[in-house]
């Protein structure tokens, strides 16, 4: 028989809450956010109906439909004529995204490098030797600090930006990828030696092929970082991007578009790691994180 | 005294086998002595004076309490650890790395995580058959397809079923996933199987049948086997040789590690009868008596009762 509810179970260890409490109890912060938002916004707009600090649902809508379908107030305006395609391709929202989008994906195709880096240091005994220590110094550097030298080295325009998303998050994932393919049991090793393989077949057809999953997940944690080191590069210094946007309304307190703008890139980040998730389990059936 | 008369039984069982069969010497250990560094300006001895040849054929067991070098014994032969001064040679050539002239049977992480059951018994004759890009020929496709066929009635013969060997192995027991080990090793005829106490996490039935097991695959293709354990019916029942090893005491810095030699009769009864028989039964007590007379904690016993220590022999 189930015990009755007592008061004292809310902070009971031991209880078995059942899973519609459990459900609708994680939505109650979301609701309470969205409440105060509400009231906050009622209360300003009776004092101001012009307010841009708390934009009502009606001002955001507005917002958001012209950052999606209207150019931005840099580029040259439409026609009427445009068709929906034309006008989502010349519009704000997009040219930012894709703008941003390519400095993200170009980082973190630099990254995999970084990656075989650290996988060849964990097996093979002269790369530890050599890299181990330097990466591990390099690593303590903090990697905006090196921004003006990023500047002087590689201009003020593109690359200076995705090296610093590079340089901030490589020594991290290197170290990151060295540990997870230290941690194979040596016994797999020796194991695959006896069975003829060779050096290549060791470092990618044993350890490799055994530590993907992990490192798809190392590098889905180290997103939040990259999407830190793009937005800092920028805010500094940029003339596109959704970075450059937000900080470019905040001088106007354009807050229309820049509730959207943070929620959008919080949607892109979710749908990437998403995404990875899904393949690593599809492609790794045999994983068993510990 | 006691190591004195344990030397002389070496050596009468050593010179008793050797003559009927003239066999291949497959493992040879000359003078091996394995020292660790310890603290600031000591060394640790972990073997010591070890000089063994293992024949072609022959199913060793090596025997020892915890600590006492056996698995680096094994590591040893395998080419993962190399001697401190001393020679060890496998199949007529020198060990300098690890490499298919041992199979390996660990007691722990034994399988590849990512493969199936099968995959992990064809991986080792596809390595060997050609490198990572000589896979795209056609004639690489024919041997593929034999080689499974070979690779399922193997594992079908180690007691599989078929659903289970497109299994990986978190879905495997424990002593499945030993079987499927047993057969990836052998799948490479190794002259010499090395087994590091393969069994020693299984349950006790389980335990049971895969030494029956493993000793229908020994009469079957004669590999030279050597199996680590440290339990003593183990040892007694699998092997054809036992060799128990003592830890190595500081005081006698040249003494042998090898406690005991000896030849065990081969019998053809079932293990669950032959272990209950009398002269097993015997046999068991003398290697526990000898495993016990040099074990660290009979040491210490020793100081205080010297006579005590005695009447046991």
């Amino acid at each position: 028989m189930k015990p009755s509810f007592h008061p004292g179970d809310l902070v009971g260890i031991q209880v078995r809450p059942t899973r519609l409490w459990t459900q609708s109890l994680s939505w109650v912060l979301f609701v309470a956010g969205i409440a105060l938002y509400v009231h906050l916004a009622v209360v300003r707009h009776q004092e101001n109906p012009y307010d841009r600090v708390v934009p009502t649902a009606k001002q955001l809508y507005t917002g958001m439909k012209n950052a999606a379908l209207q150019p931005a107030e840099e580029d040259m305006p439409l026609d009427a004529s445009a068709t929906l395609w034309q006008r989502v391709h010349a519009s704000m929202l997009w040219k930012d995204t894709m703008a941003s989008a390519r400095r993200f994906l170009i980082a973190i195709a630099l990254l995999i490098p970084c990656i075989f880096l650290g996988l060849h240091m964990a097996i093979f005994p002269y790369f530890g030797a050599v890299f181990q220590r330097f990466v591990l110094f390099f690593d303590k550097i903090v990697a905006l600090s090196l921004l003006p030298i990023l500047f002087i080295v590689f201009g003020i325009e593109e690359w200076s930006k995705i090296m610093l998303m590079v340089i901030g998050v490589g020594p991290t994932l290197i170290l990151d990828t060295f540990n997870i393919a230290k941690s194979v049991p040596q016994e797999q090793v020796v194991k695959a030696f006896t069975l003829k393989s060779s050096n290549l077949d060791v470092a990618y057809r044993i350890v490799f092929k055994q530590v993907l999953p992990q490192i798809i997940n190392s590098v889905r944690l180290s997103l939040k970082p990259l999407a830190l080191f793009l937005f800092a590069g920028e805010m500094i210094a940029s003339t596109d991007g959704l970075a450059y946007r937000i900080a470019l309304m905040r001088r106007h307190m354009g807050m229309d578009v820049i509730l959207p703008y943070l929620l959008w890139v919080a949607l892109l980040l979710f749908l990437l790691d998403a995404l990875l998730r899904f393949a690593n389990r599809r492609l790794h059936p045999w994983y068993q994180p510990h | 005294m006691v190591s004195a008369a344990l030397n002389l039984e070496a050596e009468l069982g050593k010179d008793g086998r050797i003559a009927p069969m003239p066999r291949r010497v497959e493992i040879a250990l000359r003078d091996v002595c394995v020292e660790y560094p310890a603290g600031r300006n000591g060394v640790k001895r972990v073997l010591s004076g070890i000089n063994l040849d293992i024949l072609e054929g022959e199913f060793v067991t090596i025997l020892g309490e915890t600590g006492c070098g056996k698995s680096t014994l094994l590591r040893l032969i395998l080419g993962q650890e190399f001697p401190s001064s001393g020679a060890v040679v496998v199949d007529s050539k020198p060990v300098r790395r690890i490499d298919a002239r041992c199979g390996y049977v660990p007691q722990k992480y034994s399988l590849f995580p990512d493969r199936t059951a099968l995959g992990n018994v064809i991986y080792g004759p596809e390595n060997a058959r050609s490198s990572m890009f000589g896979r795209f020929r056609p004639s690489y496709r024919r041997f593929r397809k034999t080689l499974r066929e070979e690779a399922v009635a193997f594992l079908a013969s180690m007691g599989l079923r078929r659903q289970d060997m497109d299994k990986y192995p978190h879905q495997l027991s424990g002593g499945m996933q030993q079987r499927v080990a047993i057969a990836q090793a052998l799948m490479m005829r190794p002259p010499v199987l090395l087994m590091d106490e393969a069994f020693s996490a299984l349950d006790p039935s389980t335990r049971s049948s895969l030494q029956e097991q493993l000793h229908k695959v020994w009469l079957d293709s004669r590999p030279t086997v050597v199996f680590v354990t440290h339990n003593t019916q183990e040892a007694l029942l699998l092997g054809t040789r036992l060799i128990l090893l003592g830890r190595h005491g500081d005081e006698q810095a040249e003494k042998s590690n090898v406690l005991l030699d000896m030849k065990i009769p081969p019998s053809n009864e079932p293990y669950a009868r032959r272990s209950h028989s009398a002269e097993f039964h015997e046999l068991h007590e003398y290697v526990k008596q000898v495993a016990y007379k040099s074990s660290s904690m009979h040491r210490c016993e020793d100081a205080t009762q010297p006579l005590n220590a005695e009447g046991i022999l």
